[in-house]
């Protein structure tokens, strides 16, 4: 059963405090026409920035996590340009140990440790089958049953620029200094999730997650970043569903009215 | 032109964790010598700085437990050949090639290690039985400190090489044949003993 989720559209964050505090501090003749300028050049940049988020998440068993059963977050290193960023890993694995419904989450290092070596880039198991011959082992099955880890949850994809353009032009002088301009630049946090469920050797199913960030930054006197942060829309946005998915059995949420088609 | 003259100067220190395998059934001497111990990498990068990296404890760190747990019995020897030890065989680890690569661009996110280490696997008696060169990848985001990101690459790719000793060592050709030469050896001693002392507990 699959669910999508159209593209969201999420406010821009709010400029830091700093650029904001700088924007109130300065004072030159014309105050009130440059603040109508900026507003006319503001505003439109304003709409064209935020976050577009996609999602989506296909379930393909009713496994749900028991009480005392552990969920591992870990990287697919496999890929020579990209990798899952430790901090993202950190951030998927520190959500989904908070909040409502939290869950057990075993810590990444001590799980690679623990069952070293058969989880380094090299080695690791890139399918379910890999992980039944892998489990079969000596002294493999008991090393995960120690650990107490029920699904592994596998995070491929990264933040990447894809796009950036524009320019601020800067100018000092004896009566004083400026920037007039506009940039640009847009991140694309484009990660894949796939869950593994170890008690029943088989795939749980995948979450894909696309979130695009546009930020701006227009200058009149000063330059003004209103910034889109996607990689932490992701971190967000992907726990909640990754918590329903190993929480939730098969058909989780809203997904397409079987009477339709 | 403000970085000439600077360097950078990286100790890699980590613990690595004992492969979960199997132990071969065979006693092997293991030679650490000084300069796996002490083994310093130096390369000047134009326009950027003289790196300096120290990999002797990381070596002996890595290498030791794993020899450990994947065969029966180690012992610490200092070369070959050696007489009577009571030793199937003696390896010698050395790390004989090391690169490593920290982006300049804005773009690349990554630093890379690469490296390789020699095993050479020995008879007791000073024969060598092969020359098996393992090398290991490593890859790093670049975050705030170069060095930190060198240090985690060079884990990394030490932890493949790890990987791919405790994982491969027995299927090397001549080594999966050595091991069979030595519990056939060990299976006809055996039954070599069983024969002779069949007789007197007969008589």
């Amino acid at each position: 059963m699959e669910r999508r989720q159209p593209w969201n559209q999420a406010p821009p964050e709010a400029a830091p405090k700093s650029a904001t505090s700088v924007s109130h501090s300065h004072s030159v003749s014309g105050k009130t026409a440059g603040i109508w300028l900026a507003a006319a050049v503001g505003l439109p940049v304003l709409a064209a920035c935020g976050v577009t988020s996609r999602i989506e998440p296909y379930k393909q068993t009713d496994a749900v996590i028991a009480a005392g059963e552990n969920v591992v977050i870990l990287a697919r290193k496999q890929h020579a340009n990209h990798e899952a960023e430790e901090d993202f890993v950190q951030c998927i694995s520190d959500s989904l140990a908070q909040g409502k419904n939290k869950i057990e989450v075993h810590a990444t290092k001590d799980f690679e440790d623990k069952m070293y070596p058969w989880f380094e880039p090299s080695t690791a198991p890139l399918s379910t089958d890999d992980l039944t011959a892998l489990l079969e082992r000596p002294g493999v099955r008991d090393q995960v049953a120690v650990t107490g880890v029920r699904f592994v949850v596998w995070l491929d994809g990264s933040t990447d620029r894809v796009a950036s353009g524009g320019g601020i032009t800067c100018a000092a002088g004896v009566g004083g200094a400026g920037c007039m301009g506009l940039a640009w630049w847009e991140d694309d946090s484009r990660y894949d999730i796939s869950v593994w469920d170890i008690k029943h050797l088989e795939s749980a199913g995948t979450i894909n997650g696309d979130f695009k960030g546009r930020s701006v930054m227009p200058a009149v006197i000063i330059p003004i970043p209103f910034i889109a942060r996607p990689q932490a829309h992701a971190c967000k946005d992907l726990s909640e569903q990754l918590k329903q998915f190993l929480t939730s059995p098969q058909g989780y949420g809203a997904g397409p009215d079987p009477n339709l088609g | 032109m403000l970085l000439v003259g600077c360097s950078s100067s990286v100790i890699v220190e980590s613990s690595f964790p004992s492969p979960l395998v199997e132990a071969l059934p065979v006693r092997m001497g293991v030679i650490f010598d000084e300069e796996l111990y002490n083994y310093i990498y130096t390369e000047e990068i134009p326009d950027q700085s003289v790196w300096t990296i120290a990999l002797g404890d990381a070596n002996v760190a890595m290498l030791q437990p794993l020899f450990s747990k994947m065969f029966a019995e180690t012992r610490k020897v200092d070369g070959v050949p050696i007489e009577d030890s009571g030793l199937d065989g003696v390896l010698h680890p050395t790390l004989s090639k090391f690169e490593f690569d920290v982006p300049a661009g804005e773009r690349d996110k990554f630093v890379e290690v690469w490296m390789q280490y020699q095993i050479s696997l020995f008879e007791p008696s000073g024969e060598k039985v092969v020359d098996w060169p393992v090398s290991g990848y490593g890859k790093s985001e670049l975050t705030h400190s170069r060095e930190d990101a060198v240090q985690r690459a060079a884990i990394v790719a030490m932890r493949e090489v790890g990987a791919t000793i405790s994982t491969k060592f027995a299927q090397q050709p001549q080594v999966s044949y050595w091991l069979g030469e030595k519990q056939h050896g060990t299976t006809a001693a055996v039954e070599s003993g069983a024969t002779r002392s069949g007789p007197q507990v007969s008589n």
